[in-house]
């Protein structure tokens, strides 16, 4: 047997766990090879250490600790009503049908479950999908030192900054009278496109409005909720704008309602 | 079927084990009664579902699956216990001061010196060495019933084992040069 595979086994061997023919050979190995020998006999000394230093002993008040949790555990479950079990399926499942019914209740069902799968995806995905990367480039937004890569509050500054950064010059508005000063913009990346992110401020809040051009038909201002954020959608002549921001929902209906 | 005798009668034998696992992997004596506690708990629970011989296996697997539950926990807050506080008791056993008296008391402590090597040595080990070394040297667990509590083939608890031991050897001699540098 080779030095390196013996090696390996000492320390089975000294547990006598090898079958007989590793253990033969190790055996024999060691007659031979003296460092295998001085392993082995290394190993059985650390052993004996340990067995000698035995087991970390037990803290006298565990038993009765461990015992009374059971027993509180046990008392628990005599007390706790067995839960029932589902009424009435039972029946109604084992009534026998004929194998053509069967098959038919099981075709439909399996439509149906497509049916609803596909149209739950493909309704919930988009809108959802980018509420998420909305809120996502807000918050994000927000983590860094600022949420605007141009700041200005003249819109005579913020909209041509866009030029040449994005194939579509996004509304910017001043709405510094009404509450809503302009703070500036940056480029952010929603739904797999670049867009525009224009922000303004609310007191202390800051609102990320996102904007990008999509071809669908105009829609009225739908709101949601997520994580305690505020988000509002609307599209208008082509172009898809999300508002999301932590003031009231009152407050960014009024910004909506303002752009 | 045959109905199972009351958990309690099974599985009280076996605390000493179950609280020795857990402190050698938690190594801290509050956690690991903690750790007992939960795992007895659990065990409890599941008592219904237990098929076997013996249960001192099945019921250590469920001790090692809280401690490292519990490791994983405490990791994730960031709050990590010192090897050295966890084993104070030993280090503060300082082993040469008393002057040997005679050749008996010497022999003493030595042997009381090289647990405390052994202790802390087997506390150095990697987790995935540790365990396996406890259940083979403090608790004389057959290869396969450590497979059982670890969740690994028999083949793993040997590789395992043959490296642990070996590095334990290595920490071993690494303790006991530092500490005894004038030694022959």
């Amino acid at each position: 047997m080779q030095c390196e595979r013996a090696r390996e086994l000492v320390s089975a061997y000294v547990d006598g766990e090898l079958p007989a023919g590793d253990r033969r050979a190790v055996e024999t190995h060691m007659t031979d090879c003296r460092s295998c020998a001085a392993l082995a006999s290394d190993f059985r000394q650390v052993g004996q250490s340990l067995s000698a230093t035995g087991r970390e002993p037990l803290p006298p008040a565990l038993e009765t600790r461990v015992r009374a949790s059971l027993a509180q555990a046990r008392a628990a479950d005599v007390h706790s009503p067995v839960p029932a079990r589902a009424p009435r399926l039972g029946p109604i499942l084992a009534r026998p049908r004929s194998p053509l019914r069967a098959a038919a209740a099981l075709v439909a069902v399996c439509v149906l479950s497509a049916l609803a799968t596909w149209f739950t995806v493909s309704r919930s995905d988009e809108a959802t999908l980018q509420a998420r990367d909305v809120l996502a480039g807000h918050v994000r937004a927000l983590l860094q030192d600022s949420p605007i890569t141009v700041a200005a509050s003249d819109i005579h500054v913020v909209k041509p900054w866009f030029a040449g950064r994005l194939e579509f010059s996004p509304e910017v508005k001043d709405l510094a009278a009404e509450g809503f000063p302009l703070v500036g913009g940056r480029l952010d990346y929603i739904d797999g496109r670049r867009v525009a992110a224009i922000v303004y401020k609310r007191r202390l809040h800051v609102i990320s409005v996102f904007i990008w051009p999509a071809a669908k038909a105009d829609a009225a201002p739908r709101y949601a909720t997520r994580n305690g954020y505020n988000l509002a959608t609307w599209d208008r002549q082509g172009f898809s704008y999300w508002a999301v921001s932590d003031v009231s929902a009152a407050e960014l209906a009024q910004l909506v309602g303002l752009l | 079927m045959t109905a199972l005798p009351p958990f309690e009668d099974l599985a009280i034998p076996h605390l000493g084990a179950a609280y020795n696992l857990a402190f050698w992997l938690i190594r801290s004596r509050p956690d690991a009664e903690d750790i007992v506690q939960d795992a007895y708990l659990r065990a409890f629970k599941a008592y219904a579902g237990f098929r076997g011989q013996d249960i001192r296996p099945w019921l250590l697997a469920i001790v090692r699956n809280v401690a490292y539950r519990w490791l994983s926990d405490r990791r994730r807050a960031g709050n990590v216990v010192s090897l050295d506080e966890a084993l104070a008791p030993d280090a503060e056993r300082a082993p040469f001061e008393v002057a040997a008296e005679d050749l008996n008391a010497e022999q003493e402590l030595i042997r009381d010196a090289e647990r405390g090597y052994v202790l802390r040595g087997l506390a150095e080990l990697p987790a995935a060495f540790r365990e396996v070394v406890v259940l083979r040297e403090l608790e004389g667990l057959a290869y396969r019933d450590i497979a059982h509590v670890i969740g690994a083939p028999i083949g793993t608890v040997m590789s395992r084992l043959a490296r642990g031991r070996n590095e334990l050897r290595k920490v071993l001699t690494r303790l006991i040069d530092k500490d005894t540098p004038n030694a022959v």
